[in-house]
């Protein structure tokens, strides 16, 4: 296991904010990370396995939410900011909708819901905070809803 | 192609994942602070924009220490550095009085020009005590000098192109010509890891550009293709330019280009003159390319020529359109007299003009240094990009904290070593960037590897098994998108 090597090519995208996403070993470094705060979260507080998951789909929400989709622009200066209309959704792949990524991305909190929602055995409120939230995520990540703001919500002056 | 382990791949993710982490919850706190207490600058617009500052802040200066080291002598293979201590956590850095000798595995120094030389220095000070220090004026206005004519002769000679254009400075160099060459309309095709000069040019010229995946011939085949097959957006009418931009040798990375492969190209020579090559023409006397193929040549005097400047080679009627079209030879300041006699006196040295064969020994010392190094360094299990006889060798590092470990553990058995981090570098692939001079010799590359391997111990970055004296790579390699 120590001996696995990985192959990194060269990717085209000039973005250095989002280009980190198209090596190897992020898709597992994501689930891995989801996977130990399920752990922190049960050792921590001492609860159920399903309020556990809850927790973990909830804040992962607000994480995502905050990160990928309401802060926009780049962490440093050199790029002149020329994305900083953009959330870093927007700005991954080169704005280039329905990519492996980003199925990937869509995937995430549509499976932590149906784990959090069955290990929870579908009561409320859970069930209740669990879907607002895979419903928000969800369709923030459509194809349509890129550079759309609803009602100017995090629009620019 | 980079071969990663996986494990260290998902261990520097997870890194900087708690980097990015700690630094957003000091922002957080440090928001708190400053609502609580009330600024004294009120009606003041912001200097940043949002967080265009955050990598800056809570990266790059907890590791400052590491880069901008000042130095007070030439930058020979051994050098003074200056300490520096911190009071407060490399925030601010202090310079003390105190000088550290260390051995220097970072200048572009390739030919050993850097310090004082027994032809040239002698020769440079003569220019300077007959013309001035600077020419203090455009080349159009009054700031061609003999000097100027017989160093753009000299350097279209060492080429083996029918005329050349000498600038004041390498940057300025790309930056105003792509703009000359290249407007609306026009298409530049560019490597995906070219230096930020060209990058800048190219923004700055106003054509399209397309990037290709770096070295990867078939990729550029392909998009070339495609562009050619679509034409100019929205309007799909054939370009009226397209133009490929690719280096001799990748300052990231240490490779040479493929360039018997590409045509219509602008090839930027800034690391590659005077290093590579049998007589130090470049890579295409390395490749075997007849510079003829090659339509326009740039490079710089900087690296291996131990001056500043920057020149484009090609052919007369280019050079011509250049002289009255391009704005860095109307309005900037021409290149400084006593730089251009140490260009045209280094020139000399390598041809054997001098009457010695100090250039020839100096090449195949270049040459021999880079391949004993960069074998040594690949047996002891490091991993080492870059081609044979190329003298930049980058040892990836990968984890963040591995960066400044290894630089500072390295500067106390007196070698410094240049680390490189993101956003120079992908976010994964951190590396130190060793620069191979002619000026160091068997024994100071042999400390080198004794110093650099006991670090690359401590540290943990020999990836790949040593290998005792075969060839031997072993593990499963898995390819992974």
């Amino acid at each position: 296991m120590a001996n696995l090597y990985v192959r990194a090519a060269p990717t085209t995208d000039l973005n250095r904010n989002t280009e980190w996403f198209t090596y190897p070993g992020v898709w597992s470094t994501y689930i891995l990370i989801l996977f130990f705060s399920w752990l922190m979260v049960l050792s921590i507080f001492a609860c159920s396995p399903g309020m556990a998951w809850t927790v973990v789909h909830l804040s992962h929400f607000f994480v995502t939410y905050q990160f990928f989709h309401w802060k926009k622009g780049t962490p440093f200066a050199e790029d002149q900011g020329i994305y900083n209309r953009l959330t870093w959704w927007e700005q991954i792949d080169s704005g280039k909708q329905l990519t492996r990524n980003r199925k990937f991305l869509t995937v995430v909190p549509i499976v932590l819901y149906l784990i959090a929602s069955h290990t929870t055995d579908y009561q409320h409120p859970m069930l209740f905070f669990n879907t607002l939230a895979v419903f928000v995520l969800v369709v923030a990540k459509f194809p349509h809803m890129h550079k759309v703001r609803i009602f100017g919500i995090n629009a620019d002056q | 192609m980079i071969t990663i382990p996986y494990i260290t791949a998902l261990t520097t993710y997870f890194s900087y994942g708690l980097l990015f982490a700690f630094g957003q919850l000091r922002d957080f706190f440090r928001k708190i602070f400053d609502w609580w207490s009330k600024s004294s600058l009120q009606g003041y617009a912001p200097i940043c924009l949002g967080l265009e500052d955050f990598y800056v802040r809570r990266l790059y200066l907890r590791i400052q220490d590491c880069f901008n080291r000042p130095i007070s002598s030439s930058p020979d293979a051994w050098f003074d550095l200056v300490e520096r201590i911190s009071n407060d956590n490399n925030k601010t850095l202090k310079r003390t009085t105190k000088v550290k000798r260390c051995l220097n595995l970072g200048s572009y120094n390739y030919l050993g020009f850097a310090a004082a030389d027994e032809y040239c220095t002698p020769r440079a000070i003569e220019t300077l005590k007959n013309f001035a220090p600077s020419s203090c004026s455009t080349r159009v206005d009054g700031g061609t000098t003999t000097l100027h004519v017989e160093l753009e002769k000299c350097v279209a000679n060492f080429l083996g192109k029918e005329a050349a254009i000498v600038f004041g400075m390498g940057y300025a160099t790309n930056s105003a010509i792509l703009p000359v060459l290249m407007g609306k309309g026009r298409l530049i095709i560019s490597d995906s890891l070219n230096h930020n000069s060209i990058v800048n040019g190219a923004r700055g010229s106003g054509a399209t550009i397309r990037v290709f995946q770096h070295n990867t011939p078939s990729h550029l085949e392909k998009v070339l293709r495609e562009q050619i097959a679509e034409g100019q957006p929205r309007t799909h009418r054939p370009w009226k330019k397209i133009m490929v931009v690719v280096e001799g040798i990748y300052s990231m990375e240490g490779e040479l280009c493929q360039l018997p492969e590409i045509a219509y190209v602008y090839l930027d020579e800034a690391h590659s003159i005077g290093a590579v090559g049998k007589t130090g023409r470049g890579v295409c006397e390395l490749l075997g390319v007849d510079t003829a193929d090659v339509d326009i040549m740039m490079g710089t005097f900087t690296k291996s020529f131990g001056s500043c400047g920057g020149y484009i080679a090609g052919s007369k009627e280019l050079i011509q359109y250049l002289k009255y079209t391009c704005p860095a030879h109307l309005y900037a300041t021409s290149i400084s007299p006593p730089a251009a006699e140490q260009i045209i006196s280094s020139i000399k040295v390598v041809n054997g003009e001098d009457g010695s064969s100090r250039g020839a020994q100096k090449l195949a010392k270049i040459r021999e240094n880079s391949n004993f190094f960069r074998s040594e360094l690949q047996k002891m299990g490091f991993e080492v990009l870059g081609d044979n006889d190329s003298p930049v060798m980058p040892i990836m590092l990968y984890n963040p904290a591995k960066i400044p470990a290894f630089s500072r553990e390295c500067l106390k058995r007196n070698v410094a070593v240049v680390t490189v981090a993101f956003p120079a570098t992908p976010l994964l692939l951190a590396r130190a960037r060793i620069c191979i001079s002619a000026a160091h010799s068997r024994e100071d590359l042999v400390k080198a590897l004794e110093v650099i391997s006991e670090v690359g111990d401590m540290v943990g970055i020999k990836y790949f098994p040593a290998e005792p004296e075969k060839q031997q790579l072993e593990g499963d390699r898995v390819k992974l998108e």
